[in-house]
Formats: structure tokens, sequence, C-alpha cells
């Protein structure tokens, strides 16, 4: 870690009596006033809070049906029994899969477009980070008028270029579309900045590497096969770490876009059903911890295959 | 080398068309009335651009108007809040982690990155109980404290990486002329830290703005309701026609549009110092 690179203590400072220097010597107290906004924050509202959940996934704790009781496994026995659950569940993996490969891609083709320096480079930077600076909830109002049934930009268009013959109803009708639909507005948000981690990765790449590969006949598509993408690795393995959180716990878009109709629902929007319509928190609790510990073994195992420490 | 060039001309097209096509969709929707929006195919251009739906959120009568309008309000004085009080957090602990040795001192700055290993729902359910537990729930100090939470372990960690970018020299001189730590922290180092403290505030301003499901929980009136939150419970109903909707979507992301759009460098800077972990 780091080393200290100030003296532990001041040299005498003029306004401080010799009183307070001396009980000063004994114990530095300025650094714990300086963390201990931070530490109340962390171990207050994140530790304890997130030790709750741990802990409340083994009780029952139901606002209609008090009081608190351990139950042991019964919060986790009652979601795997749960049909609608198994639904999200295979609705959730869809966007991880989708949103993660789609943003992964286009963050890569992105990032490799402003590679070079080129005349108004930045300012299509800054186009590129907007809608990563958006809610997501809005997002989710501004691609309902491109999906919309009856005023859609995508119907819209589709017709003029004789694609369909009239309007069609895009989202709630088929499982798979209407995920890979709403899961596009996500990439949408999140593809930014792979965009940017990974173009941080390709800026480290010396540029002599193309040079002498060009000299050795090296086509364009092969440097970026035997160049671009494996010293990029440490770039992506971050944004699909990004992606893979952002979308396992996906609530904005198909709250906003499908409801919590099955056919997009997602275990995020599940877990706020159960705890703060039906008030069912334990299974909230459980459902939560799933998430959590499912979040980190992917994003665990995206850093095992994808991550490789590049040295130059 | 032909080919190169064309493929950047697309990509360049690409990243182009993909951030503002839909950004301009909805503001194209937002100029017109509901009739002209009923057309087929739809209008590209507005046929006859009308401020009228921006009029009617901004300064119309109604409850729908009122409720934008006291969801802005809401936002901004959350927004605003919850970055003043992670800046300074921050930048203090920061200070600390990154110039002092004392006791705990790595286990504190683990424990705090750790916490951004989670997925930032992990703790909504407890957070939901401890509010109500302090009366809390539907008041600007509960909404704020959540934000906070979330977000200081990300502006902990890039201060702490800008502060140490910094040469410690000029510290030690102002030590060595007799000045307190604090004073050379506030006349030495806070001048220099400027652009990694715009970077923490621009980032988070931007993460509490774009907030939904925590004071979808955490507020449930208009006394707190930030305007996210309003936006999409106006779109539940369907007496607002989507026109206005469009307009309020507008008027929700113009703020974080222009932020990220003009001050990206700082963005940029900020989050790759963040994910390099």
């Amino acid at each position: 870690m780091t080393g200290t690179r100030l003296p532990t203590r001041p040299v005498t400072t003029s306004e401080t009596s010799p009183g307070q220097r001396k009980k000063r010597r004994r114990f530095d107290l300025l650094p714990y006033v300086l963390v201990a906004p931070l530490a109340v924050f962390i171990v207050g509202l994140a530790l304890v809070p997130a030790g709750f959940t741990v802990v409340e996934s083994f009780f029952k704790v139901d606002t209609l049906d008090p009081p608190t009781r351990f139950i042991g496994l019964g919060n986790f026995r009652q979601i795997f029994l749960d049909p609608l659950l198994r639904t999200t569940v295979v609705n959730t993996l869809g966007y991880v899969v989708i949103g993660t490969a789609l943003s992964t891609i286009l963050g890569i083709a992105m990032a490799v477009t402003l590679q070079h320096r080129f005349a108004g480079r930045s300012l299509l930077i800054a186009i590129l980070v907007l809608p990563w600076a958006l809610p997501g909830v809005v997002e989710g109002i501004v691609w309902t008028g491109i999906w919309d049934a009856n005023t859609g930009l995508f119907n819209s268009v589709l017709t003029s270029l004789h694609l369909i013959d009239h309007y069609q109803v895009f989202l709630g009708q088929n499982r798979w579309l209407t995920i890979f639909l709403i899961e596009i507005v996500q990439v949408w948000q999140i593809t930014p900045l792979s965009a940017l981690l990974v173009l941080a990765a390709l800026q480290n790449i010396p540029g002599d590497l193309y040079e002498s590969a060009r000299l050795d006949g090296c086509s364009g598509f092969q440097a970026f096969r035997r160049i671009t993408l494996p010293l990029a690795r440490p770039g992506i393995a971050v944004a699909m770490v990004q992606a893979v959180i952002a979308t396992l716990n996906v609530f904005d878009q198909p709250y906003v876009l499908n409801g919590a109709a099955p056919a997009g629902s997602s275990v995020m929007i599940q877990t706020y059903l159960v705890s703060f319509q039906n008030l069912n928190f334990g299974e909230g609790y459980a459902l939560s911890l799933l998430v959590t510990a499912t979040t980190l073994l992917m994003s665990l195992g995206v850093v095992k295959l994808v991550y490789r420490r590049v040295e130059y | 080398m032909r080919n190169r060039i064309k493929l950047r001309w697309f990509g360049i097209a690409f990243i182009a068309l993909w951030s503002l096509v839909p950004i301009y969709w909805t503001i194209n929707i937002s100029l017109q009335d509901e009739a002209q929006l009923g057309s087929k195919p739809a209008h590209y251009v507005p046929p006859s651009p009308t401020l009228k739906n921006y009029e009617t959120l901004l300064t119309g009568p109604g409850p729908v108007p009122g409720q934008i309008r006291a969801s802005a309000v809401n936002i901004v004085v959350e927004c605003a809040a919850a970055t003043i009080v992670t800046v300074v957090l921050s930048t203090l602990a920061a200070y600390a982690f990154a110039r002092m040795k004392f006791k705990g001192r790595n286990v504190l700055f683990y424990a705090t990155l750790a916490t951004m290993a989670f997925p930032a729902y992990t703790t909504l359910i407890p957070l939901y109980q401890i509010l109500t537990e302090f009366s809390l729930v539907n008041t600007y100090t509960g909404i704020v404290l959540v934000y906070v939470s979330g977000f200081l372990p990300l502006a902990t960690w890039i201060m702490y990486n800008y502060l140490q970018s910094l040469p410690a020299s000029l510290e030690e001189a102002g030590l060595v002329d007799g000045a307190h730590r604090m004073q050379v922290f506030w006349h030495v180092l806070l001048p220099l830290a400027r652009p990694g403290i715009i970077s923490t505030a621009i980032i988070t301003f931007l993460f509490s703005w774009t907030q939904f499901l925590f004071p979808l929980v955490l507020s449930t009136d208009l006394s707190t309701q930030p305007l996210t939150v309003v936006v999409q419970a106006l779109q539940g109903q369907h007496v607002v026609p989507t026109t206005l909707l469009s307009a309020a979507g507008v008027l929700a992301i113009a703020v974080p549009a222009i932020i990220g759009f003009t001050l990206n460098r700082y963005i940029v800077s900020g989050l790759l110092a963040g994910s390099v972990k």
C-alpha cells in the first residue's frame, strides 16, 4: 500500500501550547477526526445493513405476519418454489448475457474508433458520454418513444422502408423480443463506460507495436486481433464486470418499459414487489442476498476468464 | 488504408447517431401536439414547433405541472446536499488516508473500498428499515444520508488517488515553516487538488440525479420525491399526454445532459481513476 510521505509529527507549531504538544505526541488525534464521519457512514449505513441482509434472510420478517422469527432456509425454499421467480431469474440471465455481450462488443468498437487522434475527437467523446449521464428511468421514457406501438420511431422507420406493412406491438408480446429491446435501452446507458474503460487500456499500447506489425505485412484486422484485443484485456475485463453488475441488478428500464409484467420482469423488480408490496421483507432479504452473491461470483468469474496482466 | 478510414467514418457516425437519436426523438415529440404525434409515419421534425408543453409544465396550473415543479426542487436540493457532504467528507478522509499514519487505517480503507464490490441494492431493504426506525422516511435528511453512504467509497477512492498523485514536497515546506497540518491542507493541498474535487463533485451529482429505486422506496410523497420518481409515476397515468410526458423527460435529462456534455473531461478522468483498482 502507501507509504506515509509526511513526518508523523509536524515541527513545533507556534500556536500549540507545550501541554497540548505533549499530549499529541502520545496520541495523534487528527487522522481519527478526519476519517470519523466516513467511518460512521461506512459502518452504520453500509456494513451494518449488509449484515442485516445476511442475518434476516433466515428470519420471517413480515409486517403482515408478526413477530419476526427464525425460519432457517424457509425464505430460500419459498423463493425456489415460486414459478414467477423462476421466470424472472431466466429473464435476468437473458439481460445479463445480451447486455454484457452487446455493451462489450459495442464498447470495443467505439474505443477502437476513438483510439487515434483526429479532429473532433474530444467532441465525439462528449457525445459518447451523454447516455451514461442520464437517469435510467428517463432513458426508459426516451426509448418508449422509439419502441411505442402507435407513435414509435422504430415502427415509423420500418413502415417507411416497407419492412412491415403496419405498426406492430413490440413490447410485452414475445418474451425474448421484449427482453432484447429493453436490454438495448440499458446497453445504451452502460456502453459509454465500457468504451471509456477499453479506450483507456488502448491508449497504453505503444504506437510502435502497430508500426512494426505494419512493416511485417500485418493487415489492419490482424493487428486488431493480435495486438489490440490481447493488450486491451484488463480494460475489457473491468468493462465486463461493470456490465455484469448493472445487468444482474437491472430495475429501471424493465420497470418503466414493461411494468411488472412477467414477460420482461427482472429479479430486482421481483425483490421490490415482494418487499414493498407484499411486505414480506424476509423473502426480500433472501433475494437480495442471492443477487449479491451471484453478482460477486459472476464478477469474479469474468475477471478470472478475461483479465490478464499486461506488461510492455 | 482507405478501408480503415472508411471504417473510422462508420464508427464516428455510429457513435453520434447512437447517442443522439433517442435524445433528439424525445425533444422532437416534446415540440409537437398530440394530433401531430398521431401521424403515421411519424413527423421526423416537428411540423410546427411549439413550446406549449414546456409552458404547461413550468407555469401552468393543475396537479401535473405542480408535481413536476415540486419534484424538480426536491431533486436539486437532494443532489446538491449529497454532493456537498460527500465531497467534504471524502476529501477529509482521503487526506488522512494519503498523508497520515494511524492505527486502523488499512482496515477502514479496505472496508470502504470493499463496499464498492457489493451491488447498491444489497442494502435497500435494511436502509428502508433503519430510516423507518429513525422516522427519516420522506425527509431530505434520510435521502441524503443514503446517497452519501452510497457514493462516499468511490469519492474517497478518487480523492485518495488524486492526493497520492500530488508531490508531498510543497506541504512539507509548509510544515517546516510552522503551519498546522490543517492550514497546509487548506492553503496548499486543496488548491492543487481542485481538478480531483471537481471530478468527485460532478460524478456524485450525476449519480444522485440518476437515482430511482432508492427514492421510490424512501420517499412516498411530494415533500421529497425527486423528478425521476414523479416522471415515472406520470408515465403510468394514461391521462397524461405523451407529448407532455416527453417534455417532462427532457426537463429531467437537461441538467445531467448539459453537465455530461460540457464537463466530460472531469467525468472521464474521475471514472477511470475509480475503475483501475
